[in-house]
């Protein structure tokens, strides 16, 4: 809600009648009436001709029974809303915003701030709307005397232990209260006591508090309980002694823990890295997408001429809600650490010298053309784009060599079947199932908003979850079934007491962690959840509940641009090695006299065994495609410019292309795009999820055994799990203080 | 600035297309009468000789030899007057007119070109920067 919405709705009503009805006159003052409410509501309003209202933020209202609506009326306009919504939804859909702190749609109602006061003819007191049903024939009024009355109260009861701080308050010009009170506080206050002050909690290196401007909405400590699943944050103390903390001396220990510095609606919980930086008017927003995970959470990057400031969630229903995990929202800062910015060649002594793009260039070719083609190796990194995968395929493709990979995929992965490794029952769907089986996987930690999706279901509807794995933590109740393959074995073959929770259930979904793609045995693993699977009748028609949960931003475009490895052991044999971006692939059995190439913007563990450096652009510097784990494509843009000499991805792989004498044909990305929709036209739909065409069940028979090593964590830190992450002091920080509770 | 301003008279618009040339040819002479003081007063004898400084200006000239609006030629001749007393009054140093006029936009670092013959306009602009 901002101000100036608010203000512009004051400002027109007041343009509209006041030259024919002086007594609607609406100010933001005192004014007589408003001492006298009573009689000034006594008036009778004359029937208006009512402009068409458009609901807030372009609400709709979905009802599935037409005999259920019931219908109200706000300000004297009729609305139509299904049984159950509240008064205060009931308004949003007429088109009248009500002011309010407490009340937030994803989280239970406190009602406690009563900000959201509204006149309801013939109750006696103005209700506070987020609390109360609407009822039949309710004829509400948002905008009598009375109900701005109320709302100056609770504004001058808000600002009475609230300080007068905003000048170096973070939140300032974002904040709920300051837009509030321009709009509906009163214009001199008449309080001359002192003002309350309450200690300052320490909640962690990402939250920072100032608890004297806290006025008790509880909506972090609903958040806490309801979306990130931990009983962190509390309420203490009754009356004016009444304070939100965590009880002993605590630190919120939750991967979503930032996100109550968006839904906290005063400056009490801001962001600790971004504190005193910059002033949000001055930031320039670019809608893009997060590459930390496999989710792609829709993000907003802050920017404030060539830095990145701070990022934000961007809502998508589908995707991430309105959240997003400290990792995406606090890795900024790696961005601006460990660059790489120059093509650098290392010298005789070991060290790098800095060189031209002409001479990198003409280096890299050189060596390419000295050995044979099926010794040329090109491994894709977690963060790459599809554009670049396409490129560097492409141009391997052409040299002769078909040994590329994206890491993170194994070898022998099966890329000719989507559904065998995206998350088929997409996110938003994982609401529905009602059991869940986590193989091999930690979602907390390998998918934060995957976790919170499944958080909500167990919350929402008592899902049952079980989970094969290593000892880890969970955010909400499961049951921890084995630690490896035998305990797959015993509830594909039906002896294990959990298979009749599968049997039973409507919806099971099955999630595979990207992990197992490591394991040798991982064939014989998959035809052992894939029986599972038909046991449990978790592929129908109507529902697919086997799922892969992947781990990396480029695994699920790389498998559908089709970056699988020729032979097995090609790093073993290689003699050029071209990584791009690639800093977690085991290089050690690797041959000494490989000439190994590093593409990427990060001096992070590529570049120790990397003969030629070429700096390439970050996620936060290009336009590139990216597929989410639930194969969905999205595109980020460019928010800041590239760092020294670096170029984009796909750029330096053409113009490498070229100086090596096997040029690709293409030179813009939108000829790169046509070229991608040959191999994989799901990438060009952008935004739009789409799902496996064929099911695993055309898989052919696997006679492999599963070995009886128990399933390993595939994610060992949440906090720092690539390049740009393990560059940032802020989830350094993070790793240290949090990852050891 | 004022000195500048002063010295720099608006003249009434040109009518027609050839008082419009009539006034650059007029500006041209002008600007090469007053080539020997330039290279008096920022001492460029050792490094371009007047007839190199001649050739530099008209470039300058030709650069806008497409342009028929008279309205528009006046407004560059208005331009071109200012910049021609901006440096015949000292207002500009020494390195202002090397770096404009003797050396050109091309830059100290000069590519000899023989090496990036024959590749294609991408690698070229690759080379050159991100931004194409």
């Amino acid at each position: 809600m901002g101000l100036g919405l608010l203000a512009s709705r004051a400002l027109r009503s007041t343009r509209a009648f006041s030259p024919l009805n002086p007594r609607n006159v609406r100010t933001i003052v005192s004014t007589p009436e408003l001492q006298k409410p009573e009689a000034a509501a006594a008036v009778a309003q004359p029937e208006a001709d009512l402009p068409k209202r458009t609901p807030v933020a372009g609400a709709r209202v979905h009802l599935p029974n037409p005999e259920d609506a019931i219908e109200v009326f706000v300000d004297g306009y009729p609305v139509k809303i299904p049984k159950g919504m509240t008064v205060l939804q009931a308004c949003e859909l007429a088109g009248v915003d009500i002011p309010r702190f407490c009340y937030h749609n994803r989280l239970s109602i406190a009602g406690n701030c009563r900000m959201c006061l509204v006149e309801v003819e013939k109750s006696p007191k103005p209700v506070a709307s987020c609390a109360m049903p609407a009822l039949p024939g309710m004829k509400i009024k948002t905008d009598t005397p009375l109900a701005k009355k109320a709302r100056e109260g609770v504004m001058e009861f808000l600002l009475m232990n609230h300080p007068l701080d905003c000048p170096i308050c973070d939140q300032g010009g974002e904040c709920d209260l300051q837009d509030q009170s321009m709009a509906f506080g009163s214009d001199r206050g008449r309080f001359t006591e002192m003002k309350r002050s309450v200690v300052d909690k320490n909640l962690g290196p990402l939250v920072k508090t100032v608890m004297t401007r806290c006025i008790q909405c509880t909506r972090c400590v609903r958040f806490a309980t309801e979306v990130a699943g931990v009983q962190d944050l509390g309420m203490l103390g009754r009356g004016s002694g009444e304070e939100i903390g965590t009880y002993v001396e605590k630190l919120m220990t939750s991967e979503l823990s930032g996100n109550v510095i968006d839904i906290c609606p005063v400056g009490a919980l801001t962001s600790k890295p971004f504190a005193f930086k910059a002033r949000n008017w001055e930031l320039k927003g670019t809608e893009t997408i997060d590459v930390t995970d496999a989710v792609g959470s829709n993000i907003r990057i802050d920017s404030r001429g060539p830095e990145v400031m701070r990022i934000l969630p961007r809502l998508n229903e589908d995707i991430n809600e309105e959240w997003i995990s400290d990792k995406t929202r606090f890795c900024y800062d790696g961005l601006k650490r460990q660059r790489l910015n120059d093509p650098m060649i290392r010298g005789a002594d070991g060290r790098f010298k800095a060189v031209s793009w002409r001479d990198a260039l003409a280096v890299v070719a050189e060596a390419m053309h000295q050995v044979k083609p099926e010794e040329i190796v090109g491994v894709a990194g977690k963060l790459s784009d599809a554009e670049s995968m396409m490129s560097l395929k492409d141009f391997l493709n052409r040299m002769g060599s078909n040994n590329v990979w994206c890491e993170g995929n194994g070898v022998h992965t099966n890329a000719d079947l989507r559904s065998s490794y995206l998350l088929n029952s997409s996110i938003s769907g994982l609401e529905n199932a009602d059991v869940f089986l986590l193989v091999g996987t930690q979602p907390r930690v390998e998918a934060a908003m995957v976790n919170a999706r499944i958080q909500k279901a167990v919350r929402a509807t008592h899902a049952k979850v079980g989970y094969v794995g290593p000892a880890s933590e969970f955010n909400y109740d499961h049951q921890h079934l084995g630690t490896g393959p035998e305990t797959l074995k015993e509830i594909a073959e039906g002896r294990h007491p959990f298979c009749s929770a599968l049997k039973n259930a409507k919806n099971p979904a099955i999630i595979v962690g990207a992990g197992i793609f490591e394991r040798n045995d991982k064939d014989a693993v998959f035809s052992v959840v894939e029986a599972i699977a038909k046991q449990g009748n978790v592929i129908r028609p109507d529902w697919n509940g086997f799922n892969v949960l992947l781990l990396n931003a480029a695994q699920a475009a790389s498998l559908d641009l089709g970056l699988v490895p020729e032979s097995d052991n090609s790093i073993e044999s290689a003699k050029v090695v071209y990584l791009m971006g690639a800093d977690d692939v085991n290089l050690e059995t690797l041959p000494n006299d490989a000439f190994v190439v590093y593409q990427g913007h990060h001096g992070d563990r590529g570049v120790y065994r990397a003969n030629v450096i070429l700096p390439a652009a970050a996620f936060s510097e290009k336009e590139g495609t990216y597929e989410n784990t639930e194969g969905c494509a999205q595109q980020t843009l460019p928010a800041v410019p590239t760092v020294g000499d670096a170029r984009d991805d796909w750029k330096i792989i053409r113009a490498l292309s070229e100086v090596a004498g096997a040029r690709l044909p293409y030179d813009t990305l939108g000829a790169i795009r046509s070229r991608m929709r040959i191999v994989a036209p799901n990438l060009l739909h952008m935004d739009e999820r789409e799902p496996a065409t064929f099911s695993a069940s055309l898989k052919p028979e696997c006679n492999e055994k599963m070995s009886t090593s128990p399933f390993g964590t595939a994610v060992e830190n949440f906090y720092m799990t690539d390049a740009i992450t393990r560059a940032s002091k802020i989830m350094a920080q993070c790793s240290a203080l949090l990852s050891k509770q | 600035m004022s000195f500048t301003l002063r010295s720099v008279k608006v003249p009434p618009n040109s009518v027609s297309l050839e008082e419009a040339r009539s006034r650059t040819f007029e500006f041209f002479r002008s600007a090469c009468r007053s080539i020997p003081t330039i290279m008096e007063i920022y001492n460029l004898y050792d490094i371009v000789n007047p007839s190199q400084l001649r050739s530099a200006i008209a470039s300058q000239f030709r650069k806008n030899a497409h342009i028929t609006n008279p309205k528009v030629i006046d407004m560059l001749l208005f331009k071109g007057m200012e910049e021609l007393n901006n440096i015949t009054e000292h207002a500009k140093q020494r390195h202002h007119i090397i770096g404009q006029y003797v050396v050109g936009n091309q830059g100290l670092v000069q590519d000899s070109g023989s090496k990036d013959q024959g590749s294609s306009e991408f690698l070229k602009n690759f080379y050159s920067g991100n931004y194409f």
